[in-house]
């Protein structure tokens, strides 16, 4: 199957005018694409721009409505999932699609499994798929029970599935989101060695700065329709953005002038388990403060601790320097203290109820009467201030949350606690996985509850957005603060040097 | 412009839809058998009907809250069964009716507490839980009177007291239609006023959808669960009493099982297994389609057989069609990126 000779200019996927339309919504009017061999094709826009709509016309997920499709010279007029499977066509998911009880192994070969008369042949397809893990230069064991790796290794898991089927197309949906910076290192690596192997590449990802690492040219989409697409390194990384915008964006963080007022939130000798401890800090009223650090320095298990959901061995929170006990969410809620979690799907959103009903979920002690009846109008009034101050799109407030984009669904996850007089606000990565509008939004959100005297702490994994949002910059590093800085100087070095500042006795 | 708004609004409300498609089942239903038979339409049988099914709404209504939070009560069935044989037995001795019912009520509260914190607190998968707790209450209804079914509930009280229980309880009526239905459908309307209207009602929902959301956003899921808990549970005692009042005395295998026409009763109407959505309206139209169902098949003089072999295809049915109404909605609203 391996072609001797790898030409740059060969063109794997070609897809011309294509149109998708799904009922009220034209998901793609008349789009391009083009993959070559051997090249990483960045796939860039922002939410509801169309990308993973296209992608999945090209895994048969879709049947487009007009427009050609030919891959690998052949052209498809009705393609299925199968078919595109079969030839070469394989997507490495976001959330990723494994088995969490089987093994390496077992996932690997899963619908395929090779058998030996009616038994299965274990020895054959360990073998095959330690081969595929050689190959990437990865180690891992095919008899490792897939639950008990890390996201990363399970990704590196479904890149050799989609080797061993060979595959030649590789669609990677938003592969670093979940990753540490030396997972993202070994996942770039492992690009590299695909690309100089021939295939081809589609990354989709909203983490630009990751790009110039990896990508050889770039399609940009908005609102359903082909922008551009040309050589990655003619781009500015500003001329991106305001493609996939359409506007101009002046300020990546409008970062406001701070007004440093009273002390406003006091934590001291905050210890939960190993993730968390001896966590000392203040927060102060008109003041942003920015968590950093290495995903798994603790941070968010801090903020959980903060706000009563885990367990706790010792802690104690003062609140306008009177000392508060929070020992579940609602006490915290009721203190003032509020937290907009990491994890929208999971902590964030009941995906199932409506817009209506997740907005009103943490006021519900207010918007009701005697005898705990739900006053209509009152949550009516709420939740159209909510809608109208965050400018969520969403059609009514009675869909379900789950029907909105990324971005709007925070919107929701902050929006329901800005009706209450909250004097803490944390928020805990409050922009991954949202497009660059919704993240200036969210930034500007944040301003205001700056200028309001609220205290603002949110932890971001992006360094960038600590490094130019916060105005005090705490970084923690393996369950505990390992410095405070002041924003203005700070430099990324400084931060990740802090963020590193493992103890060394541990050696872990 | 917001009237059309809101008009929308009202049928994105989840659940709606699945309820008012039950009504309409359960209106073709009464018609096609009336057409059969229009005995099907006479007021004497409409009386019936509502009696009859006083007891699958009640179960229904308590099944829901449960099934709502995203768990399932099991012990429904054995409960119905402690109560009908605790409140028969408490009579048969010579306690007063008001305090055998009492007894029984306090009972179902114990069940409903122990199942909601076992679910809730030590987070058991509520199959298991409440497993354990309907083989326990069974065993109660048993050992209540000595392994064996009661007497005649008036054999000390008299049978002017016994009479007045079962005309209360299931024989009388009021406004023209007979008690048990009153009964059951106040409950039902108090029910459905606190899960729709009040905070505690979104509560449910709200864990249902998502627990951990919903603690991050001050519910207590604890106490939430022990609530829908503790719901089933009165619901479960109160069709305990009215069998008791049916028959005039306690069968031990009074309520058998009963949690599962709760569930049919529930997934009829529209609501999610899975949680988080459905509307006690549905319920309502689940009950009254299954009894219309067994009503009009009996008095076409179908076997037994049919009944539950009908009863059994429109369940799978109704969840079936629930499915690709939603499959089909969600293609057309769910916008992609």
């Amino acid at each position: 199957m391996r072609n001797g000779g790898i030409r740059m200019e060969n063109i794997i996927v070609s897809m011309n005018h294509i149109s998708k339309s799904f009922p009220g919504v034209k998901a793609l009017d008349d789009v391009s694409f083009e993959l070559r061999e051997g090249e990483v094709m960045a796939l860039l826009g922002e939410n509801g721009a169309g990308k993973s709509t296209l992608m999945k016309v090209l895994s048969g997920v879709y049947t487009r409505d007009e427009g050609t499709l030919t891959i690998r010279g052949k052209e498809y007029g009705d393609l299925t999932p199968k078919l595109a499977r079969e030839v070469g066509v394989a997507i490495i998911h976001q959330e990723l699609n494994m088995c969490r009880d089987l093994t390496v192994a077992e996932n690997m070969f899963l619908g395929r499994e090779v058998m030996n008369g009616i038994s299965l042949n274990n020895a054959q397809m360990d073998a095959e798929a330690k081969k595929y893990m050689d190959e990437l230069g990865v180690d891992i064991s095919p008899r490792q029970i897939v639950g008990d790796l890390p996201v990363s290794k399970q990704q590196m898991i479904e890149i050799a599935k989609a080797l061993s089927v060979n595959a030649k197309i590789l669609i990677m949906d938003e592969p670093t989101s979940a990753l540490t910076s030396r997972e993202i290192e070994e996942l770039f690596r492992i690009i590299h060695k695909l690309k100089a192997d021939g295939h081809g590449i589609v990354y989709i990802s909203h983490r630009l700065e990751e790009l110039s690492h990896i990508a050889d040219r770039v399609t940009i989409m908005r609102d359903g329709q082909f922008i551009e697409s040309g050589n990655f390194k003619d781009y500015t990384m500003d001329e991106i953005i305001s493609l996939m915008v359409g506007r101009e964006i002046k300020e990546k963080f409008p970062r406001i002038p701070a007004h440093r007022g009273e002390k406003v939130f006091e934590v001291k000798d905050l210890n939960a388990g190993r993730m968390v401890r001896d966590i000392n800090f203040s927060l102060y009223a008109g003041e942003i403060v920015g968590f950093a650090g290495l995903m798994g320095a603790g941070r968010t298990e801090t903020t959980r601790a903060i706000f009563g959901v885990d367990k706790k061995t010792s802690g104690r929170f003062f609140l306008d320097g009177k000392e508060i006990r929070i020992d579940k969410p609602f006490d915290a809620i009721k203190a003032g203290v509020v937290l907009a979690p990491e994890d929208r799907k999971k902590d964030g959103l009941c995906t199932k109820l409506s817009v209506r009903h997740n907005l009103a979920l943490p006021n519900l002690d207010w918007i009701c009467g005697a005898g705990g009846i739900v006053s209509a109008a009152k949550e009516e009034e709420l939740c159209d201030k909510a809608v109208e101050s965050l400018s969520i799109k969403t059609s009514g407030l009675e869909v379900d949350a789950n029907t909105l984009s990324g971005g709007n669904q925070q919107k929701i996850v902050v929006g329901k606690w800005l009706a209450r007089t909250s004097r803490v606000v944390i928020f805990d990565e409050p922009t991954r996985g949202i497009d660059v509008g919704a993240k200036v939004e969210i930034y500007h959100l944040m301003n205001q509850l700056k200028e309001q005297g609220i205290a603002v702490m949110f932890v971001s994994s992006e360094m960038p957005e600590i490094l130019g949002f916060s105005d005090r910059i705490i970084v923690m590093c393996d369950g505990r603060i390992t410095g405070e800085l002041d924003a203005k100087n700070a430099t990324q070095n400084e931060v990740l040097k802090l963020a590193t500042a493992f103890e060394s006795k541990l050696g872990v | 412009m917001k009237n059309e708004k809101k008009k929308r609004g009202l049928l994105e409300i989840r659940g709606l839809r699945a309820a008012l498609t039950a009504f309409a089942g359960l209106i073709v239903i009464y018609v096609a058998f009336g057409l059969i038979n229009t005995k099907v339409f006479s007021m004497q049988n409409i009386m019936n009907l509502l009696r009859s099914m006083s007891k699958y709404l009640l179960i229904g209504v308590g099944q829901s809250y449960v099934m709502i939070t995203g768990n399932i009560d099991l012990s429904i069935g054995s409960v119905v069964g402690m109560s009908a044989m605790l409140t028969a037995t408490l009579m048969t001795l010579g306690v007063a009716p008001i305090l055998a019912i009492g007894a029984s009520l306090l009972c179902g509260v114990v069940i409903g507490i122990v199942n909601g914190t076992l679910v809730g607190k030590f987070k058991l998968p509520p199959f298991i839980a409440t497993l354990g707790t309907m083989f326990v209450a069974r065993g109660v209804a048993y050992m209540v009177n000595g392994n064996r079914n009661t007497d005649n509930i008036g054999i000390t009280l008299g049978k002017e007291t016994a009479d007045r229980f079962q005309n209360i309880f299931y024989y009388g009526k009021t406004l023209g239609l007979f008690n048990p239905f009153w009964i059951a459908f106040v409950i039902f309307l108090v029910f459905f006023f606190i899960l729709s209207k009040t905070r505690s009602g979104r509560h449910i929902y709200a864990i249902g959808s998502n627990a951990d959301a919903a603690k991050l956003s001050g519910v207590d899921v604890t106490a939430t669960t022990i609530k829908a808990y503790l719901v089933s549970s009165f619901c479960a005692v109160i069709v305990g009493v009215i069998l008791a009042a049916q028959a005039g005395m306690g069968n031990m295998d009074a309520g058998l099982s009963y949690e599962m026409y709760g569930v049919a009763a529930s997934v009829i109407g529209g609501v999610s297994p899975l949680g988080g959505s459905g509307l006690l309206l549905g319920t309502f139209a689940g009950a009254a389609l299954w009894q219309t169902l067994e009503n009009g098949l009996n008095l076409i003089h179908a076997p037994v057989g049919i009944q539950r072999l009908a009863i059994g295809i429109i369940v799978v049915m109704a969840v079936l069609m629930d499915i690709f109404l939603r499959s089909g909605s969600a293609r057309s609203t769910k916008k992609s990126d």
